[in-house]
């Protein structure tokens, strides 16, 4: 009797489950030992698909045509190695294991790619030799499967890629270069603000009489005469002659008037000596040299100016 | 530039009677015909699609949609009285999921495959051309070798896809080629055009992407050869997606409920410990103090103006524009 009560305490919970099994059928059951005390409850076995692999060969087998390959075409091939990835050093391994990371389109698209790649490079060999052809002459018109109408619009589709591309590479370039005029422009004034200031504290120098060279003078033309020996030339010759004959006679003011003259010193002093000019030789020197400090004009100087 | 024009017009002529004629060089002998139809309610991208199957493969036929209501072993029939072997039915559910049928038609086996991810010859993006009814080549993935259902399949495939030589609809020349890749449990199918001898390809289209539910021994019905444990109906998923979201709004209900529950919950009072005010000492009690004048305002010390030189404050006013 216990085994009753306790029979149908367990019953009320799985009774909807086994509908089918009445009381008496599950007492028995219970006798026999194949239902344990506890709430069972039914376990769903997992679908299973189905998988008939004998199916499937015999159906494979019985449907197959053994046809020759001109009149299939078709090739099961890896795809063909990925020459850039290699020389990248990128070769994934799972790649050239056969699997693809369906997520990463470009990757994808690209395998796709080799693999058609693959094929067609083992098969035109095997169609040359069955002569059939695989290019089409120029002179062969035919209905293609996309209209001339269609390729028009895919081929205007590209060029406003392109030139949409392009827009933006100019802009891009225009953007930099102002930003880089910018800079050239500030750079050019600092030049032009340190050589004024250079000058200023060269004249000054040579007003106050630290310097006797008059090299600022010559700051403008440096660049374009660019040899430094014909300027220590000039800075011999030139100004420097004049302005020290007039320091001599006027310089350090009025101490010209009572001193003697054609001393012995004076006299014995023979540096303003020149032999050929003396023998009448330096008949090409008379044009002090050609264009040695002239000036250019005021255009010239202005592009001087702006060039720098 | 008259004579020019006349001599390719005389050029075109020429060529235009040339070229419609096949190359008939040899006899068409396997017969194998395509019969591409689907059934009704399929939307403009099936319909596109299906045309360019037609363009793609010459020994295809089309014919008139079938009605829903008729049984699906109606399409053998339908095959037969066109005389085609084999048959792609395309059928579409809900305006949303497009099914696609491969099967050979009296006997053979056929196969049952959700459609997505379809694009068709028309995008732009796909710049590629060839030749229509231009053999293709066809370019298997090495995995359809290794399980025999996907054996199944390539065979299958290759007898539908690849156009007869000789087929009087056909061109001569193979200028294009279609891959089937198994990626994700799926088949991936994509048309190249060879441009070059040297394999650069562009693509043509269209393209899609098979995911196989079944396989049956018969045409459009038959005992089941092969189930596809991977598959998930679109139903499924989109229930899925529900029940997950229907999932978080109750997660965040309960969240709520829960708050609320605390904060209307009676608190504890705890007790009181009679030793607790021992060392509280009250202060001592100030004088009442009446304020007879108001407190002055305090400086606030947002605005601190420091004082401003006579220069200064004239130059904040010109600049203000009140000078």
């Amino acid at each position: 009797m216990a085994d009753v009560e306790m029979e149908t305490q367990m019953g009320l919970d799985s009774e909807e489950d086994y509908g089918e099994l009445s009381d008496a059928e599950l007492q028995e059951a219970f006798s026999k030992g194949l239902l344990k005390p506890g709430l069972n409850v039914p376990l769903e076995e997992p679908k299973k698909a189905v998988n008939n692999i004998e199916g499937l060969k015999m159906c494979l087998a019985e449907f197959k045509k053994n046809l020759p390959w001109v009149e299939r075409l078709d090739l099961t091939n890896h795809p063909a190695v990925d020459v850039l990835a290699k020389i990248e050093g990128t070769l994934n391994k799972k790649q050239s294991s056969g699997e693809i990371d369906a997520e990463d389109d470009f990757q994808r698209e690209m395998y796709f790619y080799r693999q058609a790649q693959a094929t067609v490079l083992e098969a035109l060999p095997k169609l040359k030799k069955l002569q059939i052809p695989t290019k089409r002459p120029d002179d062969y018109f035919a209905e293609m499967a996309k209209t001339d109408q269609h390729m028009q619009k895919v081929r205007k589709k590209l060029m406003q890629k392109q030139m949409a591309i392009e827009k933006s590479e100019k802009a891009k370039k225009l953007r930099e270069q102002r930003k880089f005029g910018k800079k050239v422009q500030v750079e050019v004034l600092q030049k032009r603000q340190k050589a004024k200031k250079a000058m200023m504290t060269a004249v000054k120098k040579y007003q106050k009489g630290m310097t006797d060279k008059l090299d600022f003078l010559e700051g403008d033309q440096e660049g374009k005469k660019g040899s430094t020996a014909s300027k220590s030339q000039m800075s011999k010759k030139g100004p420097n002659a004049k302005r020290k004959y007039k320091d001599q006679k006027f310089g350090f003011g009025g101490k010209k008037k009572g001193s003697k003259w054609n001393t012995k010193e004076s006299f014995n002093d023979v540096s303003g000596f020149r032999a050929k000019t003396a023998h009448g030789k330096g008949g090409k020197k008379f044009n002090k040299g050609g264009k040695k400090n002239k000036r250019p004009g005021k255009e010239t100087r202005r592009k001087m100016k702006a060039r720098k | 530039v008259t004579i020019a024009n006349d001599l390719l017009l005389f050029f075109d002529q020429e060529n235009v009677s040339l070229l419609v004629l096949p190359d008939l060089s040899g006899k068409w002998k396997n017969k194998e015909r395509v019969l591409v139809f689907s059934s009704r309610g399929i939307n403009f991208r099936t319909r596109h699609l299906m045309q360019d199957l037609k363009t793609m493969m010459p020994h295809s036929k089309a014919d008139t949609k079938m009605d829903r209501k008729d049984k699906l072993f109606v399409v053998n029939e339908v095959c037969e009285i066109k005389n085609c072997n084999k048959c792609i039915f395309f059928e579409a559910k809900k305006n949303m999921d497009l099914y696609m049928w491969v099967s050979n038609v009296p006997h053979g086996p056929s196969a049952k495959f959700l459609v997505q991810n379809v694009h068709t010859l028309a995008e732009l993006k796909m710049t590629g051309n060839c030749l229509k009814g231009s053999r293709p080549l066809l370019s298997f993935d090495p995995k359809f070798d290794k399980e025999p259902h996907y054996a199944l399949l390539k065979e299958l495939f290759t007898q539908t896809f690849s156009t007869p030589q000789y087929h009087p609809k056909s061109q001569p020349f193979v200028d294009h080629v279609l891959t089937f890749t198994i990626a994700d449990k799926r088949i991936w199918f994509r048309n190249y055009q060879i441009i070059e001898e040297d394999a650069s390809l562009v693509e043509i289209g269209p393209r899609f992407v098979l995911n196989l539910i079944k396989i049956f021994q018969g045409s459009f019905g038959g005992p089941t050869l092969y189930e596809n444990p991977h598959f998930q109906s679109p139903n499924m998923c989109r229930r899925l997606m529900r029940m997950e979201k229907a999932a978080r709004q109750k997660e965040r209900q309960m969240v709520k409920e829960i708050r609320l529950e605390k904060r209307k919950e009676v608190k504890e009072v705890l007790t009181e410990d009679v030793t607790d005010d021992v060392f509280v000492t009250p202060a001592e009690e100030k004088p009442k103090e009446v304020e007879h004048e108001a407190p002055r305002p305090s400086k606030s010390k947002k605005k601190k103006k420091l004082k401003l030189t006579e220069l200064k404050k004239r130059t904040l006013l010109k600049r203000k524009g009140l000078r």
